[in-house]
């Protein structure tokens, strides 16, 4: 499932409020062709947008309620993102805190130019980028490792896990596999690392992710294939 | 050739983002060269050990958390002031009236008022004490609100039983106010050369006798005695301007003038005595001796020559 994606209940507004979402369903349900279960994907999709515009609309009016619904429609994407690209859950709540802080200030300034998912994306990813820049400043720091074949890995990713499956042998292998992978990934350039995490952890297409890094799809294309040829370099070993 | 294009967007075909004709190119191609077949497999291969490591979602401890946090620090956090948002954001206003026909109309409006009664400030209370008292034409006063002044014209609309009268009214105000007041000399001044009724003018001039240091007063009064039709507006006049024959020249003039040209004998009487202590002057001696000649009335001829004999011989 794309990220970004989740039918969460209306519960905000007054009843104003609900009237003018019904009125905006019946528009939209006029102009959704019948097409079986994707016209019931569509329904789905174009509910959300209606949802979240009028959201934007109460929030940039000075409603707290409304935002914090929209938060909760993105929130969880934004925290995976930010977890995994910042690698601490210290470190992703505090990008999470501020991006939904630094929207919630701005929101009067969103125009409805882009989609609120792209906006608050660019929101994310500027953070993010931020802390991988200041991270790989004070790399040196940090207390890796040299595995058995040479390959650099976070000391800190070897701690165990308390969540341990039935497999303690496969969990293994897939701690080691993924501490790997984010050595391989923390050699790529903070925008290289963006496009392919967003293209490879989050299903996005290279024109959204165009999109959100202000750049063209054809720069997110020629981004993710260097991504691409850097890991497969890093990680030749493996296969 | 061929096989480098195809090397740069294995990627984009393993990630599905190749539009549907590069798509099939690539396959045809593939299908063809070992080499490229062999780097497909091998990016395949790779994406498929990519995709064993999966992101974790967050715990639910952790979004929970974040929540918390982030409600408390809403708590305090500001949007964006309401005046930044309109005071300086001129583009989201022009939206909002754009999608708001009723507030367009409204400020329309607002602004169309407020220019009405901008102009009504400027040129209509505000001008209006300035302005004399003058007959106005007014199509829409009512007759009982202003006196009828005199009707123009009364033009019948042929055919039916109306008919357009023009006529002048007049209204009158008051104001009252200190000597020194300019609105009340402007009025004074007005009285004293224009008004139909005499004994206003009268009154004006009695009144302007007092100010008529002010060159303005004296030239109002020099007007009054050479063109007003009553002899007693025109000895007012004389007698209030007495005390400058001496120094004002033009003053002198006029007093010389009445005193050869007016038809009333009481004027010219009071104009030669006027010009007594100015009787050694070039002018003044000239029309003296005139008057001495050959003027009408005898007590005027022999005052004259009184005047004359008590001047010192000019050869």
């Amino acid at each position: 499932m794309p990220a970004g994606v989740w039918a969460v209940p209306f519960a905000v507004g007054g009843r104003a409020h609900s009237r003018e979402r019904e009125r905006a369903v019946k528009v939209a349900e006029n102009q959704l062709p019948a097409r079986g279960r994707m016209a019931g994907l569509d329904r789905q999709a174009q509910d959300r947008r209606i949802d979240d515009t009028m959201l934007i609309r109460e929030a940039q009016r000075g409603s707290r309620a409304a935002f914090e619904e929209l938060v909760r429609h993105y929130d969880q994407a934004v925290l995976r993102l930010a977890l995994h690209l910042t690698g601490t859950e210290q470190d992703a709540q505090d990008v999470y805190q501020d991006a939904f802080l630094k929207a919630y200030k701005n929101i009067g300034s969103f125009r409805f130019e882009c989609s609120f998912y792209t906006w608050i994306y660019r929101i994310v990813t500027n953070l993010c980028l931020d802390h991988l820049r200041k991270k790989t400043v004070r790399k040196e720091d940090a207390p890796v490792a040299k595995d058995a074949d040479g390959g650099e890995y976070d000391l800190l990713d070897q701690v165990a896990d308390a969540r341990a499956g039935a497999n303690p042998e496969r969990d293994l292998m897939r701690r080691q596999l993924g501490a790997r992978i984010a050595g391989a990934l923390e050699k790529l350039t903070p925008r290289e690392r963006m496009v392919f995490e967003l293209k490879h952890y989050h299903g996005m297409k290279l024109r959204t992710v165009g999109e959100i890094l202000h750049t063209t799809e054809e720069t997110a294309k020629n981004t993710l294939f260097r991504a691409t040829q850097k890991l497969r370099g890093a990680l030749a070993d493996m296969r | 050739m061929k096989c480098e294009w195809v090397k740069q967007n294995i990627v984009l075909h393993v990630y599905g983002e190749l539009p549907d004709d590069a798509r099939y190119e690539l396959e045809q191609h593939v299908a063809r060269c070992a080499d490229c077949a062999a780097e497909l497999k091998a990016e395949q291969d790779f994406h498929a050990l990519l995709s064993q490591d999966r992101v974790a979602d967050p715990t639910p401890n952790l979004l929970a958390s974040s929540r918390m946090h982030l409600q408390e620090a809403l708590e305090t956090a500001q949007q964006g002031g309401i005046w930044t948002r309109l005071a300086f954001d001129p583009a989201h206003w022009l939206r909002q009236v754009r999608f708001s026909p009723a507030l367009a109309s409204a400020i329309l409006i607002l602004g169309f008022a407020g220019g009405v009664g901008t102009t009504y400030e400027i040129f209509g209370r505000g001008a209006k004490p300035d302005r004399l008292p003058v007959a106005a034409n007014s199509g829409t006063t009512a007759a009982s609100a202003a006196a009828i002044a005199g009707i123009d014209s009364i033009t019948p609309i042929p055919g039916t039983d109306q008919v357009t009268i023009k006529y002048n009214t007049l209204s009158t105000e008051e104001r009252q106010g200190s000597l020194n007041d300019q609105q009340i000399q402007q009025l004074l001044l007005y009285a004293a050369r224009n008004n139909y009724n005499s004994g206003v003018r009268v009154d004006s001039v009695d009144l302007l006798a007092k100010r008529s240091s002010d060159l303005q007063v004296r030239d109002a009064l020099i007007y009054a005695l050479q063109n007003d039709t009553n002899p007693g507006v025109r000895l007012k006049s004389l007698d209030a301007l007495g005390n400058y024959v001496k120094s004002d020249t033009n003053v002198r003039d006029a007093v010389l003038r009445a005193l050869v040209n007016d038809d009333n004998s009481g004027v010219r009487i009071e104009a030669l005595r006027l010009i007594e202590p100015v009787k050694a002057d070039g002018s003044v001696r000239g029309v003296l001796m005139a008057l001495a000649a050959k003027d009408q009335s005898t007590y005027i001829k022999s005052q004259a020559r009184t005047m004359l004999a008590q001047l010192p011989e000019i050869d």
